[in-house]
């Protein structure tokens, strides 16, 4: 029962960090709020791997930390530094009304997850609910904000949300096909960097 | 004997990739065409002797009727287009391009041709999911090859819209792995193909559907389908020529291959209304490349539209079943050598005259009288016309959608008419058209402005043979299989047809 309860804390944090993630335009704090909500995950995942005691859920705990928490921030942080750029100016909506905004969808995703719940789902709904206003609030960065870091943060977020459902919906993924997903992720994190790169590069020019 | 070969597929596109990392650019592409010709004979073998579905490589990859026609297609296609690039390296080489640019040209076409193979023959969605994903990766640095802004920006796009794209396709595989784990339990057997379609009628049907319907949009951003396409026609102009035909003519089938592995799945499990979507998906697709391809202003986009209307009438007949499913498959190869020779021939335009736009270039007929004619009956060709082969698919596939509502049938036609007047009309203009008043040469010839009057030889002759002789060579090859298709073919596309349409009646 307390286990529940801290897996529901590791949750909310997650969501926590997203909509913090929406109430502010610093680039730098996103991308630790990132690293931050990718640590919640993987200790989410923890709790998962102590309570069943699955193998796989471990292995899924520890490339989470490798990937999640520790290269893809890294990354980002030294392409950060080389593009002198610290914060988010071209949006479409303001803070406050995104804000608002992140909070109806959270009640959108709560009342579809009741509704599923009610045809017979068996995990949890509020983990379900969680996970798809994590995957909507993501969305929603990627559209209003024009920055290409807070694209690529929107990215990562709903990422981080079909993950949240993944590991909450089964036992996670087998562990071969999660190396492979977490493995693209990253290059395509280092792609993106490099084409952020090339773009100011042009730019400036 | 078979199971040989079946691991050949994957490890000669695995060892050119290696190669390619230590070889020099010239040496690699004598031996990429060995390596090609080896996958073709490889794939035209299995295909010869292939009687039933075969699992490998300890059951991660499996080779049924439909994906050995799609990589039938990838091998043809590679091959053709191996054959492009060794001339395109050297004309470009030779055309003042730096050797060092092309150092890792090979390095990532045969990654992207690695992790489509991957991706085609995986029996496990969740490698299949990861190949799909590496393709995006592994083009990204192609589509981005002439380090223009606009290519920089088109890949972007390009890599942003797809990731999104296929991480909703991850979606559905979350949620239908979630379904077969009630079955399987946590094993590999949960994701395997194979056994999901065993499982078939067990499985929750609520979660099926929505599992289609997220692989539809997901997969369906790469696919190119009409609401999430506006990546398509600037990624797929904005690469070197060989590349753009291979993500026209084969990575987009390769995504639609994942749209199909949901579709079969619910046809297991007995639901049978996802074809709906399918329907409207490849109506609407039709529609907007049809409206977009009459105001296109730029060749290689107008041929990229083209490519999304094709994918549009492919999975239009999937969804109607039946008859029309035949002809899907056979349009799946046919429109891949089309759009490759398509493709293939402007990029020699393009080589020549560095021009993009269609009112700058004229007289096609003049200067370059191969890749023109080439090209004219290639646009013929790419909107069905008789002589060439896409005509057959496309018969069959409107006669499906004939016999199934008339007034649909009725739609697409028009629809296709407009894309006909819109590619023919355009290409016509660029072969026979008088060059503009004002910037007229002695050659009659384009010219992008007074201003670079030292302008090259804009003619065939500066080309390498190769790549003014493989379009034509295709060309021929698309018309002659109009009239005869190789029996084992014709067995193949039946038997992958069977495998949908026993199943839905109408």
């Amino acid at each position: 029962m307390i286990m529940e309860k801290i897996a529901e804390l590791f949750i909310i944090l997650i969501l926590v960090s997203v909509v913090l993630n929406v109430s502010s335009p610093f680039i730098k704090f996103a991308i630790k709020l990132y690293s931050f909500q990718s640590l919640m995950l993987a200790f989410y995942i923890l709790m998962g791997a102590v309570h069943f005691n699955s193998v796989n859920l471990y292995g899924s705990f520890v490339i989470t930390i490798i990937f999640k928490v520790i290269l893809i921030p890294y990354f980002l942080f030294k392409t950060l530094k080389k593009v002198k750029m610290d914060k988010e100016i071209d949006m479409y909506i303001g803070i406050p009304e995104a804000v608002v905004f992140a909070g109806s969808l959270t009640l959108l995703s709560n009342l579809i997850a009741q509704k599923i719940v009610k045809t017979g789902i068996t995990f949890g709904s509020f983990v379900f609910t969680i996970s798809l206003a994590t995957f909507l609030i993501g969305a929603m960065l990627m559209i209003t904000r024009k920055t290409l870091f807070s694209q690529i943060i929107g990215f990562l977020t709903i990422d981080n949300a079909i993950f949240l459902a993944a590991n909450s919906i089964t036992h996670g993924m087998p562990l071969l096909v999660e190396i492979g997903i977490l493995f693209d992720l990253f290059v395509s994190i280092l792609i993106l960097s490099l084409l952020i790169l090339n773009l100011r590069r042009n730019v400036a020019a | 004997m078979q199971h040989k070969l079946l691991d050949l597929i994957l490890i000669l596109p695995a060892a050119a990739l290696i190669f390619s990392i230590f070889t020099d650019v010239l040496w690699m592409s004598y031996l990429q065409l060995a390596v090609s010709v080896l996958v073709f004979l490889t794939v035209g073998a299995v295909a010869l002797s292939f009687n039933s579905i075969t699992v490998f490589l300890g059951g991660f990859f499996f080779i049924d009727y439909i994906n050995l026609v799609i990589l039938i297609t990838v091998s043809t296609l590679e091959l053709f287009v191996a054959f492009y690039s060794f001339g395109y390296v050297r004309s470009e080489i030779a055309g003042g391009v730096s050797k060092r640019k092309f150092k890792f040209y090979y390095f990532w076409k045969n990654l992207f041709i690695f992790s489509m193979m991957v991706s085609i023959l995986s029996n496990n969605l969740g490698i299949y999911w990861t190949g799909l994903e590496a393709t995006t990766l592994a083009t990204a640095l192609l589509v981005s090859f002439n380090r223009t802004k606009e290519s920089f920006e088109a890949t972007w796009k390009y890599v942003i819209m797809c990731s999104v794209g296929i991480a909703i396709g991850l979606f559905a595989i979350v949620i239908l792995y979630f379904t077969t784990f009630q079955v399987y339990g946590e094993s590999m057997r949960s994701l395997s193909f194979i056994n999901i379609m065993q499982a078939g009628a067990k499985l929750d049907k609520n979660f099926l559907i929505l599992s289609f319907i997220l692989a539809l949009v997901g997969f369906g951003t790469k696919v190119g389908f009409a609401p999430m396409h506006n990546w398509l026609p600037d990624a797929h102009s904005q690469g070197p020529s060989p590349v753009s035909a291979l993500l026209s003519g084969v990575l987009l089938n390769t995504a639609l291959l994942g749209i199909l592995r949901f579709y079969q799945i619910n046809g297991a499990a007995g639901i049978y209304y996802p074809r709906y979507f399918l329907i409207g998906f490849g109506f609407l697709t039709i529609t907007v490349s049809a409206f977009s391809i009459i105001k296109q202003t730029d060749y290689k986009r107008l041929f990229a539209f083209s490519s999304m209307e094709n994918m549009g009438i492919i999975a239009l007949g999937f969804g109607i079943g039946g008859i029309a499913v035949i002809g899907s498959l056979l349009q799946i190869f046919f429109h891949a050598l089309n759009k490759g020779l398509l493709f293939l021939s402007s990029g020699n335009v393009l080589a020549a005259t560095h021009e993009r736009r269609i009112d700058k270039i004229r007289n096609l007929s003049k200067n370059f009288p191969i890749t023109g004619i080439v090209l004219l009956f290639g646009a013929m060709g790419i909107s069905g016309m008789p002589p060439f082969a896409m005509f057959l698919g496309e018969i069959y596939i409107m006669t499906g959608i004939f016999r199934t509502d008339i007034w649909l049938g009725f739609l697409v036609f028009i629809l296709l008419i407009l894309v006909f007047i819109g590619l023919f009309g355009k290409v016509l203009k660029m072969y026979v058209g008088k060059a503009n008043a004002g910037n007229e040469e002695e050659g009659g010839e384009l010219k992008s402005g007074g201003a670079d009057a030292a302008h090259k030889a804009v003619n065939e002759a500066a080309l390498h043979p190769f790549i003014v002789y493989v379009p034509l060579i295709i060309l021929l090859f698309s018309s002659f299989l109009l009239f005869y298709i190789p029996y084992p073919f014709l067995h193949i596309v039946k038997s992958a047809a069977a495998e949908f349409g026993g199943k839905l009646i109408f």
